[in-house]
């Protein structure tokens, strides 16, 4: 929750947050449980029309920021899009679009950015592989240079809205360096398996690679050269999940408040116990070092601020941790309802668990800092 | 500089910058004696510097107050520290709640340094309920006269001023009978000061105090008579203030957020070599991290409530928030650094007592989550005013303090 927004920014949030009570509202997001994909796609279409594909794209290649800071931009609808559980690959697309618009060739630019702005071409990004983490030191999905052609050999897993995408980057290794590429999803030699979460709409997949072969023009930016745009995609990950983060943990606050005033037990309400309150006022502590964390990791992907990556393992781990824990434990203050089905609390509790682990957990991160940034001395300025 | 058009931050910050390079020492210069320091800034224009220039202030803004002190610390400048109470607390207090003539002749010589105030509110029989104060406060035509005691109060040998919670009428319920005096502590007729020893055996600052008809000019009052209670509700806010490093408390820099910071705790590098030297790093990591993280969080989260407050998104007790915050976060890291370190914490080699080791530092730390009300009164605090849930039920509201339950248990 950014405390400085511009006029078109509060403007901006206001139509998102109008678009997703009318479009989505919760008994819509119950009902693409047992949808395929947990979204619609002329929705998504209307989605991007509203600009949500394309605040990360500069505006001579199709997109535009509302305050010049992009980051601090998407960060408003996938608080939004949190505070709603709403559906749709809002995180994958933008930052392939991002990355397209970063690192991509003119013909890519052409060819990919107008359909992905305007929602009618789904790309998702797959960089972890079976089992192992989040981090550029784990990929080992192969990118081999044939005479023209690239060979990609390999396995990812835990792909957002993989069964929807029509293009994927992918994140693979060549020799030292690293290689991103695009890749349609209808490649001979690539094998997607479609997947789901516990989460109500959001589904991943997981997808082999086989000898497939792809031309150089696939390649996004340099062969052996993607280190740092990996570094700086994940970063802008974890800085979107967790201002979604902050959106799902302030609406459930909210709402079970708002739910503790209304139910009284021995002649009082709920919350006027103080075993209840003293634990929603460390909620609130959280919650606003939550907010304070991942909008200081949005500015800083902004302002290519150094150390940011170790900005974003903070925000990950301080976020991913407390987000979940203030949506379980408004479950306890919820009683039994909290824990049927038919309570909305367990959609939160959903997504919140899924984003807590995708991208890293709060304990992944916790090995990076304390291996990479405390032991070394070498911290966020 | 006219109110209605207040030097940009910008000009201001460079001219203040410019101004320490030739003025202010470095923190590793020679310290420089805290009266001396504050005499210093005063006498530039660069003390209360959200105060009126009609008190001695600069006539800016809390903006500027915070972009002086950022400058500070990028420079690495020294800040008369020791007067965070009274400039941070004590001077915004008698700002808000004085009258004219009070705001006259106590601010300017505080806001230089030249006397320093600090507060008596906590009594030997209760802290957290404060209105329940029974030091009693009589009319003696235009004098005041003072009898009982306080506790805990934290630089009474050292200051020149103590501003005092008592009670003046005992027939009305308990927050309504209430006034708040200026009490000259130096020596002054009837009153006796003795120190109180901390636990962890620190040269401790805090300090019981015995008034035996201590007689004080009416003029002294701050806030009308019987009105004490909404000013020592002021002066609980300027004090989370300051604890939480916001508002007027915002009197400290910070420019280092990597895990060399400190924020009042140990910083969490200290701990790692500590740790890894005893090839503990593996157990006590996590802790080592959370430490960190806090410590990135924590200035975080006070500076986006400070920009909350200044554009009105937040509004009211906040200052508990950080408080709450930076004090749990501040001990957890104290307890990360007595995990990090065992033994050689706790135990040294040599006769002689020693307070240079997180042990002690432990010990002294545990004051931080009780003083300035403690983190209970914190909680209640931000469930009830910043998140609007029910108040705790007070059975002695309404009663007149005379038939309120006492409390026999004195310490
Ligand atoms: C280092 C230090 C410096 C200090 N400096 C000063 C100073 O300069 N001036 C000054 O006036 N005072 C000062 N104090 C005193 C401090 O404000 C009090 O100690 C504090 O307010 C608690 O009061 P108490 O010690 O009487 O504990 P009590 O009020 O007796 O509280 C005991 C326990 O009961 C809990 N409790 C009480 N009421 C409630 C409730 N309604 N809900 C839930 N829990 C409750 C408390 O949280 C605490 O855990 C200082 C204290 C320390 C430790």
């Amino acid at each position: 929750m950014q405390i400085e927004l511009n006029e078109e920014q509060e403007f901006f949030r206001a139509a998102t947050r109008r678009f997703l009570e009318a479009e989505t509202p919760l008994s819509v997001v119950r009902d693409l449980y047992e949808s395929r994909d947990g979204f619609d796609r002329t929705w998504w279409r209307k989605a991007s029309e509203l600009g949500w594909t394309s605040l990360l794209v500069p505006e001579q290649l199709g997109g535009g920021t509302l305050s010049g800071k992009p980051t601090c931009d998407a960060a408003i609808v996938a608080e939004e899009i949190g505070r709603l559980v709403a559906p749709g690959p809002f995180l994958p697309v933008n930052v392939v679009a991002a990355s397209v618009a970063r690192e991509g060739s003119d013909e890519q630019g052409s060819s990919v950015l107008p359909g992905l702005l305007s929602g009618e071409i789904v790309a998702t990004w797959a960089i972890c592989e079976p089992q192992r983490q989040w981090d550029v030191r784990d990929i080992r999905t192969s990118a081999t240079p044939q005479g023209t052609d690239i060979v990609v050999d390999g396995a990812k897993a835990y792909v957002e809205a993989l069964g929807s995408a029509d293009l994927v980057l992918v994140s693979a290794r060549t020799g030292d360096g690293l290689t991103q590429l695009l890749v349609p999803t209808g490649t001979p030699g690539v094998r997607t398996t479609p997947g789901r979460s516990i989460d109500i709409t959001r589904r991943f997949g997981s997808i082999t690679f086989d000898g497939a072969r792809l031309p150089a023009s696939a390649v996004v930016g340099e062969i052996g050269g993607a280190a740092d745009q990996i570094a700086w995609q994940l970063d802008l990950a974890v800085a979107l999940q967790c201002a979604e983060l902050v959106g799902i943990a302030d609406r459930t606050l909210e709402f079970t408040m708002q739910y503790g005033l209304e139910r009284s037990a021995f002649g009082r309400p709920i919350v006027s116990y103080q075993a209840l309150k003293h634990r929603i006022a460390d909620m609130a502590v959280q919650l606003e070092g939550a907010k304070a964390v991942s909008d200081a990791l949005a500015a800083a992907i902004d302002d290519g601020a150094a150390s940011t990556s170790a900005l974003a393992s903070v925000a990950k781990a301080y976020v991913g941790t407390h987000a979940l824990d203030i949506v379980d434990d408004c479950v306890q203050i919820t009683g039994g309802i909290g824990v049927t089905w038919e309570h909305d609390i367990h959609l939160y509790n959903r997504r919140a668990a899924v984003d807590r682990a995708v991208f890293g957990t709060p304990e992944d991160h916790k090995n990076t800092l304390l291996t990479q940034v405390v032991a070394t001395n070498k911290g966020p300025a | 500089m006219s109110p209605d058009a207040p030097e940009p931050i910008a000009v201001f910050r460079a001219r203040a910058a410019r101004w320490m390079e030739r003025h202010l020492p470095r923190w590793d210069d020679e310290l420089m004696p805290t009266r001396a320091l504050q005499n210093l800034l005063y006498d530039h224009g660069f003390a209360g510097i959200a105060f009126p220039t009609q008190y001695g202030g600069a006539g800016l803004t809390l903006e500027h107050q915070q972009a002086f002190v950022e400058e500070t610390a990028v420079q690495d400048r020294q800040l008369p520290m020791e007067n965070r109470v009274s400039i941070g607390m004590l001077g915004p207090t008698i700002l808000d709640r004085g009258s004219e003539d009070t705001k006259e002749r106590f601010l300017p010589s505080l806001l230089r340094g030249d006397s320093v105030w600090m507060q008596l509110l906590s009594e030997p029989q209760g802290g957290s309920d404060m209105a329940g104060s029974m030091t009693r406060l009589s009319r003696d035509g235009a004098t005041f006269v003072l009898n009982g005691s306080k506790m805990w109060s934290s630089g009474a040998l050292e200051a020149d001023y103590g501003l005092c919670l008592c009670r003046s009428n005992w027939d009305v319920p308990k927050h309504r009978g209430l006034s708040m005096i200026a009490v000259p502590l130096k020596d002054t007729p009837g009153m006796s000061i003795q120190p109180t020893r901390s636990a962890s055996g620190l040269v401790s600052d805090y300090c019981e105090e015995f008034f035996d008809d201590v007689v004080l000019p009416a003029g002294n009052l701050i806030g009308g008579e019987n009105e004490g209670w909404a000013v020592a509700q002021t002066l609980l806010m300027h004090e989370r203030n300051t604890v939480g490093n916001i508002g007027y408390g915002r009197l400290i820099g910070q420019r280092e957020r990597g895990p060399k910071r400190m924020f009042g705790g140990e910083p969490a590098v200290s701990s790692a070599v500590a740790a890894h030297e005893r090839g503990r790093l593996d157990a006590v990591g996590m802790m080592i991290v959370d430490a960190y993280i806090q410590s990135v969080v924590v200035p975080l989260t006070s500076a986006r409530v400070m920009a909350g407050l200044r554009a009105g998104t937040h509004k009211g007790q906040w200052g508990s928030l950080t408080k709450l915050q930076s004090t749990v976060a501040a001990q957890a890291s104290v307890r990360t650094a007595l995990a990090a370190h065992g033994a050689d914490g706790v135990i040294w080699e040599g006769d002689e007592v020693r307070v240079d080791n997180v042990g002690t530092t432990w010990l002294e730390s545990r004051g931080g989550t009780i003083a300035g009300g403690t983190n209970e009164m914190q909680r209640n605090i931000i469930s009830e005013r910043l998140l609007g849930l029910p108040k705790e039920p007070a059975p002695d509201r309404d009663l007149p303090f005379s038939e309120v339950l006492r409390n026999t248990r004195r310490r």
